[in-house]
């Protein structure tokens, strides 16, 4: 059986979604293989929720939001663009190809761009076949809870020692 | 998380919509056995009224303190739902929607594949609704004043509305005259009455209102604030500004007219005898249908979608031009009955009310009609030695597969309706979405017409696409009646989301104060904290992205929210 690659899609509610949303009223068919999480804006994708799909088994992570200038609260993707690029970096310093990871303006009226983006990283993603790297991201998530426990104690410490 | 959570799972059908490619049975065996599920139905009509019912019942009766819908997106149906919890005593926000309708169904074939998906989005919505928390919604009071932008037909009717309601109201105008479009027009179709009788009343009205007060030669350049509590400044002309506090605005800004010198075969700026639909308007109404030098024309030509329903300008139909276009052989037979009149169109839209009636009628005129084909426009040619007429109009006609020239005196262009070159501008100050025309996307096409993703942003008439007046006047009235419903229910309901800084873990780093685009964070220099406005906040949660010690979070979009929701949608994916 042909790979079938799982994207995670995290897509801004005023347009992205919207437009994902339009693609739908208007019937065009795309890839069954994203699956969406709706966040207000693309300004709130924190880059641990990208790296937490890859250790989960995404193959891939596309964010969406607003075109620059149709920020529904302002500038959010503006903010969204800025770390993306960090991101871009740390994600290939974990040996993920950078063709995983992409960040993608869509507006409320572009269902048809939503639905081709969409195909076109399925495509890209079958050649790449399934995402290998996800193993070396596990101890990462675990050494993440750990430190994550044990900066919660130390602040503990700090604010009621 | 709520550990011993009672969630119950109700999967729509929604009719065939979802059925038709999503096994819903299957997708509720899916997660019938998952940690914290009480129960998982499949049902025909979620949003029916037996549906909602079905929820609230298992809420009583089994206990429920959570609630997964996998049906249509939840931007359609989250309020619906909602008020199903809240009718069976639940806090709203307990309340976790999967979109398989929208994004699965409609946009998949593979029955196996969707289903798969609508399982996962489901799964997901489970996962994520544990962590779920009853949240307050907030009030705030409303400010009984409106802005209305745009004084043509469609704002001075929303103006007047609202006036005679006894509302407050700021009618700005960016040009010196109010009247808009309108106000250029002669008579209108297809009852030929004259637009300035339609108009004047309107005008006078509102200059008579004492609630109205009327800013013409004004524009807006901010718009601060929320539903009910917007801050709005305004300039006039001479550059003064003003802060107009309201509680709704409704965006009246209208279209303006394609410019016919990008067609260029059709040589309008060429030719003096190649007037727009606009001049000939003008003419009319000075009872002067004359040529440029002042001669009577005997033929006149009358060339429809000029720059619409052409894919090289505009690609839609402009509405209003066909039946434009049949008036002016009514205004041109009755001025100079032996004036020969030809409509060059590409198909003939006469919809509408009368629309029909007024086609039959101008064809017993004995005018001519002659059809082009989409996207080849007639050419506009001076007329040679001998010919009686002014210039040539040559079409390639599409009934008869001939090129046949047409004389002409006068040449008339039915130039079409496009966006405004300021509606992006306008867009952008009032937070409104627009096509890639530039027109201004309304909530719902159907459901929601003249409200916008901003809540207490309203649009109506021409800007959010080409439409006529009595459409206009519908979508103004449709408006005013919004914003009376708000103004009759007194204050206003605030979304319970917004961002809050845990003060134990807030480190004092500032990284936060400057992302905030609403200045909602501010800093307390003594203690050495940041603290959310939550009443300026509007929930975006760039800043909890940003923020390096996890202290500020997101109501109902929280990082353990968000985690879990990833952790379900790619829980099963590695099994199949």
């Amino acid at each position: 059986m042909e790979f079938e690659p799982v994207i995670v899609g995290f897509l801004c509610n005023w347009c992205s979604y919207t437009g994902a949303d339009l693609a739908g009223t208007a019937r065009i068919k795309h890839a069954p293989n994203l699956r969406t999480i709706r966040v207000m804006c693309s300004g709130r994708v924190d880059p641990t929720f990208v790296l937490k799909a890859f250790a989960a088994g995404a193959d891939g992570v596309l964010v969406c939001g607003c075109h620059p200038g149709d920020c529904h609260y302002i500038e959010g993707n503006y903010k969204a663009m800025r770390r993306f690029e960090l991101l871009k970096r740390m994600v290939a310093g974990y040996g993920i190809d950078e063709r995983r990871l992409r960040l993608e303006w869509v507006s409320a009226s572009e269902g048809e761009r939503f639905a081709r983006l969409v195909d076109e990283m399925t495509a890209d993603l079958r050649r790449l076949g399934p995402c290998e790297l996800a193993p070396t991201l596990v101890p990462w998530q675990s050494d993440l809870g750990t430190l994550a426990g044990e900066a919660a104690a130390a602040e503990r410490e700090v604010t009621h020692g | 998380m709520s550990e011993d959570c009672r969630i119950g799972v109700y999967i729509c059908n929604c009719g065939t919509n979802i059925a038709k490619v999503v096994n819903a049975e299957w997708v509720s065996a899916q997660v019938s056995g998952l940690p914290n599920v009480v129960c998982a139905h499949a049902y025909k009509y979620m949003c029916s009224n037996p549906g909602q019912e079905l929820i609230t019942r298992d809420i009583r009766e089994q206990r429920l303190d959570r609630v997964v819908v996998a049906a249509s997106s939840p931007r359609m149906h989250e309020p619906t739902f909602r008020k199903a919890l809240e009718a069976a005593g639940l806090n709203p926000y307990l309340l976790e929607m999967a979109n398989i309708r929208e994004q699965c169904s409609w946009v998949h074939d593979d029955p196996r594949a969707a289903s798969a998906k609508a399982a996962d989005l489901t799964h997901a919505a489970i996962r994520r609704v544990r962590h779920h928390k009853p949240l307050e919604k907030r009030e705030a009071n409303y400010t009984p004043a409106t802005l209305v932008l745009g004084g043509g037909i469609a704002g001075l009717t929303a103006a007047v509305e609202l006036a005679e309601a006894n509302q407050q109201v700021f009618l700005v105008e960016r040009e010196t005259r109010l009247g808009g479009n309108v106000g250029r027009a002669d008579l209108t179709a297809p009852y030929l009455d004259s637009a300035r009788d339609i108009l004047t009343e309107k005008i006078s009205r509102a200059k008579d209102s004492p609630r109205i007060e009327i800013l013409t030669g004004t524009e807006l350049v901010d718009l601060q604030g929320f539903v009910g509590n917007f801050r709005a400044t305004v300039k006039s002309a001479a550059g003064d500004e003003r802060e107009l506090p309201v509680g709704a605005v409704l965006v009246c800004t209208g279209y303006q007219e394609f410019d016919a010198t990008r067609i260029e075969r059709l040589g309008y700026g060429r030719y003096p005898d190649v007037i727009t639909s606009f001049e000939l308007e003008k003419r009319l109404a000075e009872g002067r249908l004359e040529t440029d030098d002042g001669r009577v024309p005997r033929y006149v030509s009358i060339v429809h979608c000029v720059g619409s329903r052409n894919p090289r300008y505009h690609p839609y139909c402009s509405r209003v031009c066909c039946m434009t276009a049949l008036k002016y052989g009514h205004e041109i037979k009755s001025a100079l009955p032996a004036a020969t009149v030809t409509d060059i169109y590409v198909d003939m839209l006469s919809f509408g009310k009368g629309g029909e009636d007024l086609y039959r009628r101008t064809s017993e005129l004995k005018t001519m009609f002659l059809m082009y084909e989409k996207g080849d426009p007639p050419r506009v040619r001076p007329a040679e030695r001998g010919d009686d007429c002014g210039l040539l109009v040559q079409v390639n006609e599409r009934l008869s597969g001939e090129i046949i020239d047409v004389p002409a005196d006068l040449v008339v262009l039915m130039v079409g309706m496009e966006a405004r070159s300021d509606s992006d501008e306008v867009a952008r100050i009032t937070g409104i979405s627009r096509d890639p025309q530039g027109w201004f996307i309304e909530s719902h096409p159907k459901l929601a017409p003249v409200s916008t993703a901003t809540e207490g942003v309203y649009i109506a008439g021409c800007c959010q696409s080409p439409k006529d007046i009595p459409d206009s006047v519908a979508q103004a009235r449709a408006a005013a009646a919004m914003v009376l419903a708000h103004v009759a229910r007194g204050r206003i309901e605030i979304d319970a989301r917004f961002a809050e800084v845990d003060d134990d873990l807030c480190s004092g780093c500032r990284m936060c104060n400057e992302l905030c685009p609403y200045t909602a964070i501010s800093f307390d220099a003594e203690r050495r904290r940041s603290s959310v406005e939550s009443a300026l906040c509007k929930a975006c949660g760039t800043c909890v992205a940003a923020c390096p010690s996890g202290a500020l979070s997101a109501r109902h979009f929280t990082d353990d929210q968000i985690f879990d929701q990833i952790e379900g949608v790619l829980a099963w994916s590695s099994n199949r």
